[in-house]
């Protein structure tokens, strides 16, 4: 497949206005409503070439459907990365994982993946290629389009080729996995905000038995991501213990070896799904309000008997909530009640995974954003036959 | 008429018509304009709104404007119109230092902010070298960058959420954390051309705990530019690394006494901030590469002050330039880091056939180079070459595979450059977003687009 197919099937598809739903990876496929129509799939896996590694540079371009691994793979024979920090980076697609505005856990650190967007080829619902940006890292020429279509849900464009900029990797990694005693968790957590060297990552974590490392103790576990040099690692093993000490959290287990992995199998369970038994909820609070609100969405859930999961990534304030029953027929009776009241609580509650088939129901979206009549009229000047990946995006977009 | 509805709505003192008030505002760094027919500075968002509603109804265009030390004209009133100044909207408007985020207003001037939070260890990273008296609104405008976006990144990593005012004086938000487009991604770098921001929530950084300063000097720009290339390529990226040349060091050290010496063809200034267990390494490691390219010489600054007198002189560069010359023009285009070396032979061959001298100064390690070409402007010949050899320069930023401008912006100056570097599609589909937000090209007109880009006619959905 090239980019000129794309742009000659998008343009086809415009005239007889058939509707085209956009894959990657197919690993978000919990994000969204369902489609309003589709007509077309237009899978980007084929869109698969590295078109430009530029390791002096510090610079990269991939075409859309390059797989996160093949280019985290790619860049760690430079020392580099782009920290995505998105789930199953075997199967995701850089493309995908942009234009679901993901946001993983390490960008409190390194900046979110948009940061790294440094240029684009996309196709726009009439077959038009349009390129923004370039291969240079500072770049004040026009508007930035490539940032626009990140986050878009693929309903602006069809992002083709995405060219990144990288960081260097940092050397080595630890992975500390903490149960926290009865009375301690808010302490522990409490912590995170005054460390000398900051973790990559923090996460308050209970439930998720098996598919993440470490064991809940009374108030959950903490698994806690430190990245740096050997001398650093040292310093910071030290700060995190001492601190967590004074929280009352006695037992440390430490992973060297694999902690990467260890991390990576978190960032799964953000969208890890029971299948028509769950729902997954993201929430966007503060580290300094994340565990009030986490309690008060773990209540209301237990009146609704519902059984969850928590993760909490205590430096960015990402709630990952997922709620479950063990039969589907009683998760289907009570879900949709579940749903408004958890979003008159928290009205930007955002659906991130599961696959209930009353979806389309439940308020996936959560709150529409401001600004939303510029918005339409947006989508309307670059998607004016409402073609790309309709009725997947908020509000209709 | 105009006048007086926008004293009416504001208030005498708001409103500036007489002559000579209106040509103070004529003008930016870069070049002047026509005369506006009023200048207003409104003292908060709702003022703000009831200007665009008069300006709407009197046909008039509106010029927003920071601080005017843009350096391409995107400030300047091209067609003339209401040039609406954010002096007076200059609060923070929130802080919250446990969330490290406050909520200014766009005429706060950038060094402000980062002083104001000073005492809680935080600081507002994106550091043009005008931070001391250009505005953050200004700077969002231009989405501008400063030595330390090196590692930090430029101004829209540093935007969590905008406060707009749009071409029917209405008010809506922008936020990133929200689903939806990511309007705040469009209006950073916009020029003024989409709306007005009225507010920003910025994203405030911890003070590193350790910062260590050095200088190399190599005996070219040649060397020079050959070190950095091999830095990044080695995968280091330090906070900063900006390189300047003989006759940038000879005019700061003239006028600044900073402590760069004057007798190097080329000099880095590199900073690394960060921890302190990881200082030694680093050090040794970029010593190692300047030394293998080069480098003559190598030293750190000792203390807090020597650290500020290297940075008081590379950011007072431009300013110092009024020693050797008494006009200069600066050019601002960006190249792959692995060009700088072409790019700066390049350039040099440039000034040698234009028979100018120029001063390089500039943001290394970004590959965002800052040609300042001096000249006198009563000197008619000369005004040409400059404006010949700015062109050359732009042609070979291009044909390196690189840019037209890295931070400044396209403004007036730049706008048919454009054409170099984009299709008419690409321009077109960039015109589609203008068609949303800004219909009757009210704002900020004539800037960015080259005359005559149309946005494709949308047929009326049925």
């Amino acid at each position: 497949m090239t980019i000129e197919s794309i742009a000659e099937l998008l343009g086809a598809c415009a005239r007889d206005r058939r509707a085209v739903i956009i894959q990657g990876g197919n690993t978000l496929r919990g994000m969204g409503l369902p489609p309003m129509r589709a007509d077309v799939t237009l899978s980007t896996l084929d869109l698969n070439d590295i078109v430009e590694d530029a390791p002096d540079d510090l610079t990269i371009a991939v075409q859309s459907g390059v797989r996160l691994r093949t280019l985290s793979t790619r860049l760690a024979q430079h020392g580099t990365h782009v920290p995505f920090d998105a789930p199953r980076a075997a199967d995701a697609t850089v493309g995908g994982t942009l234009a679901a505005g993901w946001l993983g856990p390490r960008r409190h650190l390194y900046g979110r993946p948009r940061d790294f967007v440094i240029g684009s080829i996309a196709v726009l619902a009439d077959g038009t290629i349009a390129h923004a940006g370039g291969m240079v890292v500072k770049n004040v020429s026009g508007y930035d389009l490539s940032r626009l279509y990140v986050g878009s849900f693929g309903t602006l464009a069809v992002l083709a080729q995405i060219n990144l900029k990288t960081i260097a990797a940092p050397p080595a990694a630890r992975m500390f996995h903490l149960r926290l005693p009865e009375g301690t968790r808010d302490r522990a957590l409490a912590q995170f905000a005054h460390l000398a060297v900051a973790p990559s990552a923090a996460f308050w974590i209970e439930g998720h038995r098996g598919a993440v490392d470490g064991d809940d103790g009374a108030e959950g576990r903490m698994s806690v991501l430190l990245e740096g040099s050997a001398a650093v690692l040292e310093r910071a093993t030290r700060d995190l213990r001492s601190a967590m000490g004074r929280a009352g959290v006695p037992e440390t287990r430490i992973v060297d070896a694999g902690a990467r992995e260890s991390f990576e199998r978190i960032v799964d369970a953000y969208v890890a799904s029971l299948g028509e038994r769950s729902i997954t909820y993201r929430i966007a609070a503060f580290p300094d309000d994340v565990l009030p609100r986490m309690d008060a969405c773990k209540a209301l859930a237990e009146r609704f008997e519902l059984r969850t999961d928590t993760i909490v990534d205590a430096m960015n304030g990402d709630l990952l909530f997922r709620v479950s029953d063990l039969d589907s027929h009683a998760f289907g009776a009570k879900i949709e009640m579940f749903d408004d009241a958890l979003h008159d609580d928290e009205p930007r509650a955002v659906i991130v995974a599961g696959n209930h088939p009353s979806r389309s129901l439940l308020n996936v979206w959560g709150e529409p954003p401001d600004g939303l009549d510029r918005m339409r009229e947006l989508k309307r000047q670059f998607d004016p036959g409402n073609i790309l990946n309709p009725g997947r995006f908020v509000a209709g977009l | 008429m105009l006048h007086q509805r926008l004293i009416e709505a504001l208030g005498a003192d708001a409103v500036k018509t007489a002559p000579e008030d209106l040509r103070a505002y004529a003008f930016d760094a870069y070049t002047e304009g026509r005369l506006p027919s009023a200048v207003v500075l409104p003292s908060n968002t709702r003022d703000v709104s009831a200007v665009v509603k008069i300006a709407r109804d009197c046909g008039e265009p509106i010029v927003p404007r920071g601080a005017g030390t843009g350096l391409c004209g995107g400030a300047v009133p091209v067609i003339g119109g209401i040039v609406l100044s954010f002096a007076r909207m200059n609060r923070v408007l929130a802080y919250e230092p446990a969330r490290r985020r406050a909520c200014v207003q766009p005429g706060l001037i950038n060094l402000d902010l980062s002083r104001a939070t000073a005492r809680d260890a935080l600081f507002y990273a994106p550091d043009p070298s005008s931070q001391s008296i250009s505005t953050i609104g200004g700077n969002i405008a231009t989405n501008a960058g400063g030595p330390h976006c090196l590692s930090y990144g430029t101004t829209v990593n540093h935007v969590l959420a905008l406060e707009i005012v749009d071409d029917r004086g209405e008010v809506f938000m922008t936020d990133i954390d929200r689903p939806g487009y990511d309007l705040t991604a469009a209006f950073v770098g916009s020029e003024g051309t989409l709306g007005l921001v009225t507010a920003a929530w910025v994203r405030l950084m911890r003070l590193p705990e350790a910062v260590r300063v050095w200088l190399a000097t190599f005996p070219d720009v040649e060397s020079a530019s050959d070190a950095v290339s091999a830095i990044i390529a080695a995968g280091i990226v330090p906070t900063a690394l900006e390189m300047m040349d003989a006759v940038a060091t000879r005019a700061v050290e003239a006028a600044f006494s900073a402590g760069y010496p004057t007798d190097a063809g080329a000099v880095l200034l590199i900073e690394h901030a960060g921890l302190e267990d990881d200082m030694n390494a680093y050090e040794r490691e970029i010593a190692r590469i300047a030394r293998e390219r080069g480098a003559n010489s190598w030293r750190v600054a000792r203390s807090q002050n020597e650290r500020d007198a290297l940075w008081a002189g590379r950011k007072g560069a431009a300013g110092a330039m009024g020693r050797i010359a008494p006009n200069y023009y600066v050019q601002d285009v960006c190249v792959r880091r692995s060009t700088l070396p072409r790019a700066l032979h390049t350039i040099e061959r440039i000034a040698r056939d234009h028979h100018l001298t120029m001063a390089n100064v500039f943001h290394a390690g970004d590959g965002n180079l800052h040609p300042l070409i001096c000249y006198d402007k009563r000197d008619k010949k000369q005004v040409a070459a400059v404006i010949e050899s700015g062109n050359e320069i732009l042609r070979m930023a291009v044909d390196l595979g690189g840019t037209v401008s890295g931070e400044h912006g396209i403004g007036f100056e730049k706008r048919e450059a454009m054409t170099a570097i984009y299709t008419t599609q690409d321009l077109a589909t960039m015109a589609r977003v203008r068609e949303v937000f800004d219909p009757q090209r009210a704002f900020n007109p004539e800037k960015i687009f080259p005359v005559g880009v149309r946005c494709p006619e949308v047929a009326p959905v049925a």
